[in-house]
């Protein structure tokens, strides 16, 4: 995992690069925080061909030989596996209640729930929540900075793809070395991504079907639903547009 | 576009029935009441014609689209989302978009709620942004599911004198606010040409009205 992290920065570090190296961003660009958007663009179809070409065929084979129950497992045992780096960014933005809901989750799941494959912990009422260390950073009041789409990972910012590479980092499961901790890795990226994908398949279909620009639409979805990330739930109505 | 004559007074009728009485009953807890009132039975009615298996698709698309036109104030959202084009455009383009828009709504927002037809919502509460404008909190409740309920919210408008609602939002992503950002963006690498938004949004509509696959 180390080792993706250098790979995952590296990818952040080329894209920044090609931003810099296209032609000089459009004044709709610049208002839209998004001064790399023609990068941005380019990327987004590279991550669509690789998405249809390789991704959504996995997908396929996945849903065909996995039943429900099968990949409802899964998904909760890749749950289980970020409750710490949830924890950690609880703490580190001062959500002690949330923290406590993050551990009894890893303890109950963890033991009770057969190593994170079931989900007691929901049924009991301790329910789920993403934290990230690009949320703890928006906490901090770090900005977003600029748009950016990365290789195969998608709408991101710097201060998201910086939040991400340090998730990686602080993770204790990449922190226990074994001998075949390549191929635990490389399985948890595998079925993170089918998982992740197989969970989005349909709104992002949704979203292709009725979008007017694509590009944008994922931009816009993907700011509202990480601000709403970011404040733990739904906005002040004064922050809202007048109409 | 406008809503035609008949349509209008069916919607004054509406209001006349669902909110008018309510509104002059005390402003300080009674206004957020109407809002919510109106979600809650308006939003229960369009879900019970989306449900409704004895008519036929044709029926139901033009049952829902005649509560929505009636509940949403589709004009204003329309002008919201051409955000600053709506200053440069010519008044003939900006009918040309309002009309278009109305086709590509009423499709998007049946296609939106059509998913959510074997769920049950349940109003919350509601927040009053300022003395007309009122955010409806509901929760869409899977009752086969153990996820916690979804968060759904309506805006709503009252200073026309009767609720209106211009915006919804699923998970806290409101629609009228992905809807301009990304007709801005369209329009900005089209030179500002409303015409070709118009096209576009009219071969959606189409598009959206046509089963997914």
């Amino acid at each position: 995992m180390r080792a993706l992290s250098r790979v995952f920065l590296g990818l952040v570090f080329c894209q920044a690069l090609a931003g810099c190296a296209t032609t000089p961003p459009s004044a709709e660009a610049l208002a839209n925080n998004d001064p790399y958007e023609e990068t941005n663009r380019d990327t987004l179809k590279l991550n669509g061909k690789i998405d249809k070409y390789f991704v959504i065929p996995t997908v396929g084979v996945y849903f065909l030989l996995v039943p429900e129950p099968g990949r409802r497992g899964v998904h909760n045992f890749l749950g289980n596996l970020s409750l710490p780096t949830i924890f950690v960014n609880d703490m580190l933005q001062g959500e002690l209640s949330r923290a406590g809901k993050s551990m009894w989750r890893l303890v109950i799941n963890s033991t009770v729930g057969l190593g994170g494959f079931l989900d007691p912990a929901s049924k009991i009422g301790i329910q789920g929540h993403g934290e990230d260390f690009g949320q703890t950073l928006a906490v901090w009041g770090v900005g977003e900075g600029p748009y950016l789409v990365l290789p195969f990972l998608g709408p991101s910012n710097p201060r998201d793809a910086t939040g991400l590479a340090v998730d990686l980092t602080i993770d204790p499961n990449n922190q226990i070395h074994f001998k075949q901790h390549v191929w635990w890795d490389a399985g948890r990226i595998y079925f993170t991504l089918l998982d992740l994908r197989g969970q989005t398949y349909q709104t992002i279909q949704g979203i292709q079907r009725s979008s007017v620009d694509y590009y944008s639409s994922l931009r816009s979805l993907y700011r509202q639903m990480r601000a709403r990330e970011i404040r733990n739930g739904r906005a002040p109505g004064q922050d809202l547009p007048d109409f | 576009m406008r809503l035609s004559m008949p349509l209008m007074r069916r919607t004054f009728l509406n209001a006349a029935v669902a909110g008018v009485p309510l509104l002059l009953a005390g402003r300080a807890w009674a206004v957020p009441n109407v809002a919510e009132s109106f979600v809650d039975e308006n939003i229960h009615k369009g879900l019970d014609i989306l449900r409704d298996k004895r008519l036929s698709s044709i029926q139901r698309r033009d049952q829902f689209e005649g509560l929505l036109l009636s509940l949403v104030d589709v004009r204003r959202i329309a002008m919201f989302t051409l955000g600053q084009y709506r200053r440069t455009a010519s008044p003939d383009d900006v009918e040309a978009f309002v009309a278009a828009f109305k086709n590509y709504a009423t499709a998007e927002y049946q296609s939106y709620f059509s998913k959510y037809t074997n769920q049950q919502l349940k109003v919350t509460g509601s927040t009053e942004v300022k003395p007309t404008d009122f955010i409806v909190q509901t929760q869409l409740i899977d009752p086969s599911s153990n996820q916690p309920p979804a968060e759904v919210d309506f805006r709503v408008r009252t200073d026309t004198g009767k609720p209106v609602l211009v915006d919804v939002a699923y998970q806290g992503i409101w629609l009228s606010l992905e809807q301009r950002d990304q007709f801005v963006a369209f329009l900005g690498q089209n030179n500002g040409n409303v015409r070709s938004l118009v096209a576009h949004l009219s071969d959606l509509a189409v598009n959206l009205g046509k089963p997914s696959n």
